[in-house]
């Protein structure tokens, strides 16, 4: 028998088993991240075969048309505008590029529920806008095509990132060529360009899906059902195996997405030949006017105006005493739990990322796996089962802060694994051997030599946690304790009652700390 | 390495994962059911009092202000809306809370028949209250009284026009000109509960098919309803009284009115709904929450209650908001409150078979 797992153990590991201690550590965190969403799935078996049939025949066509059409067209838009912004920022003579280059990138500062609130004071059927006309507003802000805007408005820059970076890598001897030989500027960008671009595309495009399927402040803060709202209604209803049941079928829809986009992956690639000197620019002549005008309205739209709503309710709120003691105590809270998330992400990333990276194996590919579980399905599925298991096996965890910011270590993980891996490639093996020969245990090793060399992407990682958990908002109203709000809660609280002056502080403070993070991004891309 | 040979080892895995909770799952049925409920280690004796509450936090938190003055005792609150009573469901084995203060008296009585309320017998001041707006076992008890009204718009309909029986309202006369809530609304629950013990479930279904489309609007909250009645969007919409007195309060579009259905004789009388504070069974700290259901049913924390949230107080001896009518003033439905727990999930399943969608999609 022991024979049988040595042996089991070494194929793991390809022949080279790391230390003990560091295995079992990088397991139990993979075991953790993947916990919450395997037990959901578990106890969506007791549902019975009768839920399952009335489910699967009354709620979930309903469900899966409303959340794929709105994924659809959502990330259709979000395609069709970061693309062309993309395009006329990179490559062409568009005034001021270098101040859109990054403003552009700003709505990722805005959680969309805080977006959708902004524009229900605007577009509401007693917003800014209908009081103005005197009439009802001209887009009911309560609909698929509300929603459609809002999330559009603030998933674009996804695709104007991850496409911009495409652009700016891309060489130009393609392009040249068929200019040379005859193709006009709209024949180049057709057959060309935007072919070449496709795999940036796609990705941009994948995001924007896996965002639009998980998120769950503004589709509820605009009355829109998606599975989602509807799994977190179901726990509001007497009935959470329902709520498991509809886990279950938008795990599958993700996962359907995510096998679709590793497919993708392996079969379009273009190799960017030539020297990577930046492609000459299309002088835009007459029409730079029009693209700086489409340029500040999408910014006007996805961050002037929002921002500026914030800054109005704010001011009243101010004005009327929002900043007591109570806010202070929401204030604390947030960077309590979020704190917390961020320095145990930065210690859980840590043997996770170092395995990876060290013991290149089957082992360390399925951990470093089963760490992503949580950061790829919607936080709503990660608070049930965080709910489901702590209630029986967590019972001195369960109903703390505690809880909370171990479900934004299952969510935001892979952020801290992400950065520190940036980090650890750039540290060569050899250093580890060099210290292993100088005396060094291997976690002697990852102490007293890797972690202070990847202190900047750990640091980066933590903060990126930090930020994302601030925003959070299915798994902290699901998971938060009796006398525990936090400012994302408090945002969600008072905005339901329409008490915008109460809820624009602290959404201007989620904001402004979103911002931070964005440089790192952009250094990224 | 192989990509296929990663894959079956992930599956493994998460199949290792599933297997290893289900075994924990085993053991763990097997032991709840031989120990019983497990006593809280969260909750401290003489710890803070831990309450859960469905109503709406502005309603409750200055209440509960005034009991840590009163009595010193601390308070920790979950406001959660109508998630806390699935809260309190799932943390049956581990209790968490001592108290809960709930919008309707049908969530009461369903917790109560799930076995999570304690009753508590001799509490002092529990007899200001009418048995028939409390538990059989006193486990809780209602304290306002909201009554379901047609509240309309002076400028665009008056009094006698409008309909004076809530079953008129699927009348084709009064088609596009009101709002109704969605059908997951407790509120609106409990409403179609009362309508199903008058009428029957046949009836009541036919009603609800035919009123969904009557309807001008279906709405996410009665808060909505009142607004767009005020502004002059429908001329009338089916709300709790209270809705009324909230425009009636409003700076602007505030030239409403409100008329009690089903007065006439031989008609059903208005139905009314309550909200009350209910008892945790097993909970961390029984004897804060004795005193707080002791405190609460004070008279002056009575009125309180009712008060805050513009409702009618069920003990006819507090005194009423101005504007509000006394229950007794008026006929009342003869459902006892308490019979709304016992067919909830029934009256839901009815109300979707309509046509009458829970939530709104």
């Amino acid at each position: 028998m022991n024979a049988v797992l040595t042996r089991i153990r070494a194929r793991a590991w390809k022949g080279q088993p790391p230390d003990g201690r560091l295995s079992l550590a990088a397991a139990v965190i993979a075991f953790v991240t993947a916990m919450p969403v395997a037990y959901v799935a578990w106890r969506s078996a007791f549902a019975g075969g009768e839920r399952w049939i009335r489910l699967l025949d009354e709620r979930v066509p309903g469900l899966v048309w409303s959340t794929i059409s709105l994924s659809i067209a959502v990330t259709g838009v979000a395609v069709a505008l970061g693309v062309a912004l993309a395009w006329l920022v990179h490559r062409t003579d568009l005034p001021g590029r270098r101040i859109w280059r990054w403003a552009l990138v700003l709505p990722l500062a805005i959680p969309p529920y805080v977006g959708a609130i902004t524009y229900i004071v605007v577009f509401g059927p007693r917003g800014w806008v209908g009081d103005w006309l005197d009439a009802p507003p001209p887009l009911n802000i309560y609909s698929f095509a509300g929603a459609l805007f809002v999330l559009a408005v603030f998933t674009y820059p996804y695709v104007f990132l991850v496409v911009g970076a495409a652009l700016s890598r891309m060489g130009r001897a393609h392009e040249e060529a068929a200019r040379s030989l005859g193709l006009g500027l709209l024949g180049v960008l057709r057959h060309i360009t935007l072919p070449m671009l496709r795999p940036a595309i796609g990705a941009g495009a994948v995001l924007v899906i896996l965002y639009v399927l998980s998120d769950f402040g503004a589709v509820a803060t605009l009355r829109y059902t998606t599975f989602t709202s509807a799994i977190y209604y179901q726990m509001g209803g007497f009935d959470t195996l329902s709520a498991t049941v509809l886990s279950v079928v938008l795990i599958a829809l993700t996962l359907i997405v995510l096998a679709v986009e590793a497919h993708g992956h392996r079969r379009s690639r273009y190799d960017s030949s030539g020297p990577a000197r930046p492609a000459d620019l299309v002088e835009l002549g007459g029409w730079r006017w029009a693209a700086l005008g489409f340029v500040v309205t999408v910014l006007a739209i996805s961050v002037l105006l929002p921002v500026g709503v914030l800054v109005y309710w704010s001011a009243i709120g101010i004005a009327e005493g929002a900043l007591d003691a109570r806010f202070w105590g929401y204030a604390f809270n947030t960077a309590q739990v979020a704190g917390t998330a961020a320095l145990v992400s930065m210690a859980a990333a840590l043997p996770v990322v170092y395995l990876r990276s060290r013991h290149p194996s089957p082992a360390s590919t399925v951990l470093g796996r089963l760490a992503y579980a949580g950061y790829a399905l919607p936080g709503v599925i990660v608070a049930l089962g965080l709910i489901f298991f702590g209630i029986r096996y967590l019972p001195w965890l369960y109903n703390t802060a505690w809880m909370i910011a171990l479900a934004y270590v299952v969510r935001f993980l892979p952020q801290a694994m992400q950065s520190t891996a940036s980090s650890l490639a750039l540290v060569s093996p050899r250093t580890d051997e060099a210290a292993r020969i100088a005396g060094l245990s291997q976690l002697g090793v990852l102490a007293r030599v890797i972690t202070p060399l990847v202190r900047p992407g750990l640091l980066a990682g933590g903060a990126l946690v930090f930020v994302s958990s601030v925003k959070e908002l299915p798994a902290t109203l699901l998971l938060r304790p009796a006398g525990f709000d936090t400012l994302a809660v408090r945002v969600w609280v008072e905005a339901s009652e329409s008490v915008y002056h109460l809820a624009a502080p602290a959404a201007l403070v989620i904001v402004a700390l979103s911002v931070l993070p964005l440089k790192w991004l952009l250094d990224r891309y | 390495m192989s990509r296929i040979r990663t894959r079956l080892l992930t599956a493994a895995v998460l199949a290792g994962l599933l297997a290893a909770s289900m075994i924990a799952g085993c053991s763990d049925a097997d032991t709840a059911s031989t120990t019983g409920p497990v006593p809280s280690e969260a909750g401290e004796p003489g710890g803070p009092l831990v309450i859960y509450s469905s109503r709406n936090e502005n309603f409750v938190e200055p209440l509960l202000e005034k009991f840590t003055a009163d009595t010193g005792i601390e308070v920790s609150v979950l406001h959660a809306g109508d998630a806390v009573v699935n809260k309190l469901k799932e943390e049956a084995g581990n209790v968490q809370a001592d108290i809960i203060i709930a919008n309707d008296v049908g969530a009461l009585e369903y917790l109560r028949l799930e076995g999570l309320l304690a009753g508590l017998g001799a509490v002092e001041g529990i007899d200001s209250i009418d048995a028939d707006y409390r538990a059989a076992d006193d486990s809780w008890v209602a304290l306002s009284a909201r009554t379901r009204v047609l509240m309309y718009n002076k400028d665009l309909i008056t009094e006698a026009e409008l309909p004076s029986r809530i079953e008129d309202l699927a009348d084709p006369a009064y088609e596009g000109m009101f709002a109704i809530t969605r059908g997951g609304n407790s509120s609106m629950i409990g409403h179609v509960s009362a309508l199903r013990n008058e009428w029957g479930d046949e009836g009541t279904e036919k009603w609800i098919a035919a009123v969904k489309d009557n309807a001008g609007a279906i709405m996410e909250g009665h808060g909505d309803i009142r607004r767009a009645v005020g502004a002059g969007e429908f001329a009338f919409g089916l709300v709790n009284n209270y809705y009324y007195h909230q425009q009636l309060a409003e700076p602007t579009d505030n030239n409403v009115g409100v008329i009690y259905p089903d007065q006439g004789p031989g008609d059903m009388g208005a139905v009314i709904n309550g909200a009350g504070v209910g008892v945790i069974a097993g909970g961390p700290n029984p004897e804060a929450a004795v005193a707080f259901l002791e405190w609460v049913l004070l008279p002056e924390n009575q009125r309180e209650f009712s008060w805050a949230s513009l409702e009618v107080p069920i003990n006819p001896d507090i005194e009423v908001i101005p504007d509000a009518r006394p229950i007794g003033d008026y006929t009342v439905h003869d459902m006892p409150l308490r019979e709304l727990g016992t067919v909830w999930e029934d009256t839901r399943t009815l109300i979707e078979r309509a046509g009458l969608d829970l939530e709104l999609k």
